[in-house]
């Protein structure tokens, strides 16, 4: 459905998208996920031809991308960063308008936007202006206004940004939806979490190339972590930590503020293991934690660097 | 139509601003047509004062002076006992009091001495009386120098010397100015305080940069989209316009239609809303919120209006100043505006220079557009 190809955008010297090569298809929910100015933005715009890009291709629908390529942009629903509405109008005007730039028969755009506002649970708020939404009510207006002409290839540029736990999951759940109503989902987050939560295939940026990408499953089998092991309020010596970094398994290990963390290979017992080394040491240890990999441990593994950084 | 659409709802919200500087521009066209009424010189009278001479003198010329005030006022005698003289002073009796002395001619006449003289104080019309008496005085004294003996003297100086005027009135030139034409005066004011604020309004909902990447998205051709809002923004003009045409054919009603420079004032206050319209268009490009919004929209409409001579009359502003008004648009209106309160029926000469100030207004649109071109290009490139 969407082919990019060696991508080049630059802002004089800084390079913003570096051959940059993406392919989606038709059904998925892609995850473009990246820390801050890896370059997700920026490849949206130059996707959607509001940004001019310096080298590449974009291919959408099998056509050549454009400014004036309105026959692709028609299937295109684009929820951007930022809340884009006006603030003069109410919750349905908004809509209203929006779904209007799309859909002009006047019958069928009501019925979208009304099918909109029920998507989003925006009922009791039609006659509100966007001033008077709370920050997750403004959010899911923002997906509201994007979604409403039902289009083929929804692009949601971090709509989650500042948003509270029980909205983020409903617009989490509205998303797959969405994808199970059969639109093709772009999404891009440096929310992890969701991302591993929703998406079908990730791409993580790193300095606006893509580092890695696959189901979040493939790109777990592409590092070494297989567990990391967190100990709280330990004291440790100098021996300890060497014999604890000789523990089978174990390949990485650090200790600041009395709190220690192991990265293991893929092997089982290792929290068992070094339960077993504190028991025969007498060291007196809080709270333990042992957690799967996560695609924070992909990006740190691939980068060096936390993706939280 | 959906941008065009979306442009008029965002408009719609701005209707109560709008609405209140309507309230004001009529109620201020409507006192400026009363106060003008009133202003109008319709007829002429001679006041009478009442005037009491106390005569201790009893001669020719006393009487003289008697008669001849008799002829312009209500003239009665006194006695010149200052109780009875300050009792009818203050039952109002009298507002004039004039002591003719022993010797009137020997003391006032020869020897210049001022005649005593009791008035209302803060009189204005008193004033006028003393002028009088100091004229008849004056007479006396060169008839007197010129050999006339006292009673010829008199006789003479009781005779006015009077002229008629006749009015001369022709066909081209007006001497009472037509009511509309204060209307008209104030019509800048009215297009730029609420093109001003009502563009304003709208670019600043439409110029936000997500709106404008949300719209660039979207599968409608930004010249589309500029035409659509171009379109909206004309509608505005188009209908503020209207509403000052009708509003002035509802005030002034035949005297209005059938002037026969009408077409004038229908052609001048059209170019004036498009110079208000491109002119408010490009204030809006710079305009970040609402607050720099008011601000900007009162010191433009107020200032020019001021500068332009909307709010003082062109012919009692300091030339400095109309010089400077020259680079303003709203100068070149109010000339025409005053040019065609001055004449019935447009001669060639005047048609000239009306037509030379219309082109001006209509440089100036094309400048402001041209500006407004290359800051939206300006704005896109960055």
């Amino acid at each position: 459905m969407i082919h990019i190809e060696n991508l080049v955008k630059r802002y004089g010297d800084l390079v913003a998208l570096n051959h940059l090569n993406l392919d989606i298809h038709e059904g998925e929910i892609f995850g473009l996920l990246g820390p801050n100015g890896s370059g997700k933005t920026t490849a949206i715009n130059c996707l959607l031809s509001l940004l001019k890009y310096d080298k590449g291709t974009i291919e959408v629908f099998g056509q050549s991308m454009s400014p004036d390529n309105y026959e692709a942009k028609k299937q295109i629903g684009i929820v951007l960063q930022n809340v884009a509405v006006f603030d003069e109008l109410t919750v349905y005007e908004n809509i209203d308008y929006f779904c209007g730039l799309y859909i002009s028969d006047k019958k069928k755009r009501k019925e979208l936007v009304d099918e909109a506002i029920q998507f989003v649970g925006l009922e009791d708020y039609c006659k509100m202006r966007p001033k008077k939404l709370s920050g997750g009510l403004l959010r899911r207006l923002n997906i509201a206004c994007g979604i409403a002409h039902k289009p083929r290839l929804i692009i949601l540029d971090e709509p989650t940004v500042a948003v509270d736990p029980q909205s983020r999951n409903k617009i989490l759940e509205g998303i797959q939806k969405l994808n199970e109503q059969g639109s093709t989902i772009i999404y891009t987050s440096h929310y992890m979490e969701e991302v591993e939560q929703i998406c079908t295939r990730i791409a993580i940026m790193d300095h606006g190339r893509v580092i890695a990408s696959g189901t979040t499953e493939e790109l777990k089998k592409m590092i070494k972590t297989g567990e990391t092991i967190t100990v709280e309020a330990i004291p440790l010596e100098e021996k300890h930590l060497q014999n604890i970094r000789n523990l089978p398994h174990v390949f990485d290990i650090h200790y600041e503020n009395q709190i220690l963390t192991l990265r293991c290979t893929g092997a089982q017992h290792n929290l068992i293991r070094l339960l077993n080394y504190l028991q025969s040491q007498d060291i007196t240890f809080g709270r333990v934690f042992s957690e799967l990999p996560t695609l924070n441990d992909v990006f740190l593994e691939i980068t060096g660097k936390q993706l939280r950084d | 139509m959906t941008v065009f659409k979306g442009y008029m709802k965002i408009l719609k919200k701005n209707l109560g601003l709008v609405s209140i500087y309507l309230v004001i521009f009529f109620s201020v066209a409507m006192a400026l047509q009363a106060a003008a009424r009133k202003d109008r010189l319709e007829d002429f009278q001679k006041t009478s004062v009442n005037v009491a001479v106390a005569d201790q003198d009893d001669s020719i010329l006393s009487h003289a002076l008697t008669d001849y005030l008799g002829t312009i006022h209500n003239v009665s005698e006194i006695s010149s006992d200052p109780a009875v003289m300050q009792e009818e002073l203050y039952y109002r009796n009298t507002e004039y009091i004039v002591q003719i002395p022993k010797n009137f001619y020997e003391t006032c006449i020869v020897q210049g001495t001022p005649i005593s003289v009791t008035k209302v104080p803060g009189s204005y019309t008193s004033f006028y009386v003393d002028q009088q008496i100091n004229a008849w005085l004056n007479n006396i004294r060169t008839y007197i120098s010129a050999g006339f003996s006292q009673e010829e003297a008199s006789k003479a100086a009781l005779v006015q010397p009077t002229a008629e005027v006749s009015m001369y009135q022709d066909a081209t030139t007006i001497t009472e100015t037509p009511g509309y034409t204060y209307y008209f005066r104030y019509v800048p004011y009215l297009f730029l305080a609420v093109l001003c604020y009502s563009m304003g309004y709208l670019l600043l909902a439409f110029q936000k940069e997500d709106i404008q990447k949300r719209m660039q998205a979207s599968a409608i051709s930004i010249r589309r989209q500029n035409l659509e809002g171009l379109l909206a923004m004309f509608t505005l003009g188009f209908g503020l316009w209207l509403i000052a045409i009708i509003g002035a054919v509802i005030m002034y009603q035949k005297d209005f239609l059938a002037s026969r420079v009408l077409l004038y004032y229908l052609l001048n206050t059209f170019l004036m809303m498009t110079v208000a319209l491109s002119l408010s268009y490009l204030l809006g490009l710079f305009i970040k919120n609402s607050n720099m919004l008011s601000g900007i929209s009162n010191i433009v409409s107020l200032g020019m209006c001021f500068l332009s001579g909307v709010f003082v009359p062109m012919s009692i502003m300091d030339k400095k100043v109309l010089k400077i008004a020259q680079f303003l648009p709203v100068y070149w209106y109010e000339s025409i505006n005053e040019t065609l309160s001055q004449y019935r029926t447009v001669s060639v000469d005047i048609a000239v220079d009306i037509w030379k100030s219309m082109g001006i207004e209509v440089m100036f649109t094309l400048a402001f557009l041209t500006i407004i071109l290359a800051v939206s290009k300006y704005k896109r490139q960055r």
